[in-house]
């Protein structure tokens, strides 16, 4: 296992019910690296997104975080669950930017951000502020602090997500269809704000039906169908000469 | 029919102190036994939401007695039965120069008991409407269950069971009455000492009656203020506006 190795999934399998939607996926993101999973509706890829971080529990294989198995533990062998305490203290490592924003209803835009750091890392209150100050700015709502999510338009959300994200310095972040949710019109200020990201050296795994972005951003796509990955490759290669018949029709239907 | 108004009005404006001291009773009862009720309530829930079946069964077949049985049969039960069978005697207690009666102790206990079941519903029923995405988003940040709880879930869920924690408190008000039955010298039994002597009935109930009225009044104002107070999202009062306004 390669050191810049930071997310290693093998030989994952997952079933909801009678339904396998994840079979047999081997999937590796280097450090630094920007990946785009694209496919179908129902292809696994966000489930796949949510098993990184142990948000869905896995039947077979195993994953990886920063060299450590996540959500279970090895005993003689075997896979055991792990305890909720110490897949918490994993996924502080990885930061997740949900479809629907999921910002804290209770909270302002400033609380939101603050909120993990000074409960998680002990980060004093005043520069717990002053860090998610810093990054609302970044992500270009520098006047929206005391902002609740209810006066915030959908962008703005999906923008103070990732920002709340950023507060945990998370080593990978995940991105489960992050502009899925938007009118059309606000996408582009949350892809801004990724490729911005990206370009800083981020660790990112992007699941998305924004293609441009893929092609723009990504280090690598890939693509699945009915739970399995079927292509792989540079972005380039994958949008301009795609092997499989199913990456054709996807694309296909995406692009035109 | 006569009705005494004269006596109604002195009833009514000038309360005799037995009557002022059954008052305090009947809100020093429902404040406790609520606060008590909130709490075990609380513990109960979790108990409810457990994974651990033990638990669960414990919380579930709780809530299935004693919403199962009548609270006025609860209050004799734990006074009168306990102590008959040589369980439990609620003695009088004596606390800094104040006597706190066995009988009010167990009047406080049955309603505190008696309101946890229905609180641990309501608290169930909060947390379950608070948006799965809501836990995800705490999970997903690294955050151990009981700090989501703390931090991200139950201030939700609060926010949504405010209105069903409003008829609580309310029922609690007036099921104070009941704990007369065990000799709490609360609004209700004071009228009905003070009616075996001047048989005003219909004048009395009417007096108790609006002093009932007056509680769930000022109750109800109360609540009036904390909904405003409490309402989810609210934007934040320095910037209201603002904040509505599309980005540039």
């Amino acid at each position: 296992m390669s050191d810049d190795l930071l997310i290693e999934a093998t030989g994952v399998e997952k079933w909801f019910g009678a339904v396998k939607v994840l079979d047999r996926v081997n999937f590796f993101v280097r450090r630094g690296e920007v990946v785009v999973l694209i496919g179908p509706s129902g292809s696994g890829k966000t489930t796949l997104l949510r098993c990184i971080n142990h948000l869905e529990p896995i039947q077979n294989g195993r994953i990886a975080v920063n060299g450590a198995l996540i959500g279970y533990r090895e005993r003689n062998g075997r896979l055991i669950p792990d305890a909720e305490r110490n897949i918490a203290v994993q996924r502080r490592d990885v930061g997740m930017v949900f479809q629907r924003f999921n910002l804290f209803a209770n909270m302002n835009a400033l609380q939101n951000v603050s909120l993990a750091p000074r409960l998680l890392r002990g980060t004093p209150k005043a520069q717990a502020e002053e860090q998610a100050r810093a990054l609302l700015a970044r992500v270009g709502l520098p006047d929206k602090a005391n902002a609740f999510p209810t006066a915030l338009s959908g962008g703005q959300q999906q923008r103070v997500a990732i920002a709340r994200a950023l507060a945990m310095q998370p080593a990978v972040l995940l991105f489960d269809e992050p502009t899925s949710a938007l009118d059309p019109e606000m996408v582009g200020e949350v892809l801004a704000v990724m490729r911005d990201l990206a370009l800083s050296g981020m660790t990112m795994v992007v699941v998305t039906h924004e293609m441009g972005f893929a092609r723009q951003v990504a280090d690598r796509v890939t693509v699945m169908a009915d739970g399995r990955i079927i292509e792989e490759g540079h972005p380039e290669a994958v949008f301009t000469d795609p092997q499989h018949t199913k990456t054709r029709a996807l694309l296909g239907a995406v692009l035109h | 029919m006569h009705f005494d108004w004269p006596y109604f009005w002195a009833q009514l404006l000038t309360p005799s102190s037995a009557f002022l001291d059954g008052l305090g009773l009947t809100v020093i009862m429902a404040v406790s036994a609520q606060i008590l009720g909130f709490i075990f309530g609380l513990i109960l829930a979790f108990g409810r939401l457990s994974p651990n079946k033990f638990l669960n069964g414990l919380a579930a077949t709780y809530i299935w007695v004693v919403r199962g049985t009548p609270l006025l049969v609860q209050i004799v039960f734990i006074y009168n039965g306990l102590a008959a069978a040589g369980i439990v005697s609620f003695n009088d207690i004596k606390i800094a120069g104040i006597v706190f009666p066995g009988n009010l102790q167990a009047g406080i206990l049955a309603l505190a008991i008696n309101e946890a079941a229905y609180m641990a519903e309501i608290y169930r029923a909060g947390i379950g409407a608070v948006d799965r995405g809501q836990f995800e988003a705490a999970k997903a940040l690294g955050m151990p269950p009981a700090m989501m709880m703390r931090h991200v879930v139950l201030p939700q869920a609060f926010r949504i069971i405010l209105l069903p924690i409003g008829n609580q408190f309310n029922i609690m008000l007036k099921n104070t009455t009941l704990v007369s039955v065990i000799g709490v010298s609360e609004m209700l039994l004071v009228t009905e000492t003070i009616n075996s002597a001047t048989f005003r009935t219909f004048e009395l109930y009417a007096v108790v009656a609006l002093y009932f009225l007056l509680l769930t009044s000022l109750w109800n104002l109360f609540m009036g203020w904390a909904e405003r107070h409490f309402a989810l999202g609210r934007p934040a009062p320095e910037a209201p506006r603002a904040a509505l306004e599309t980005p540039a």
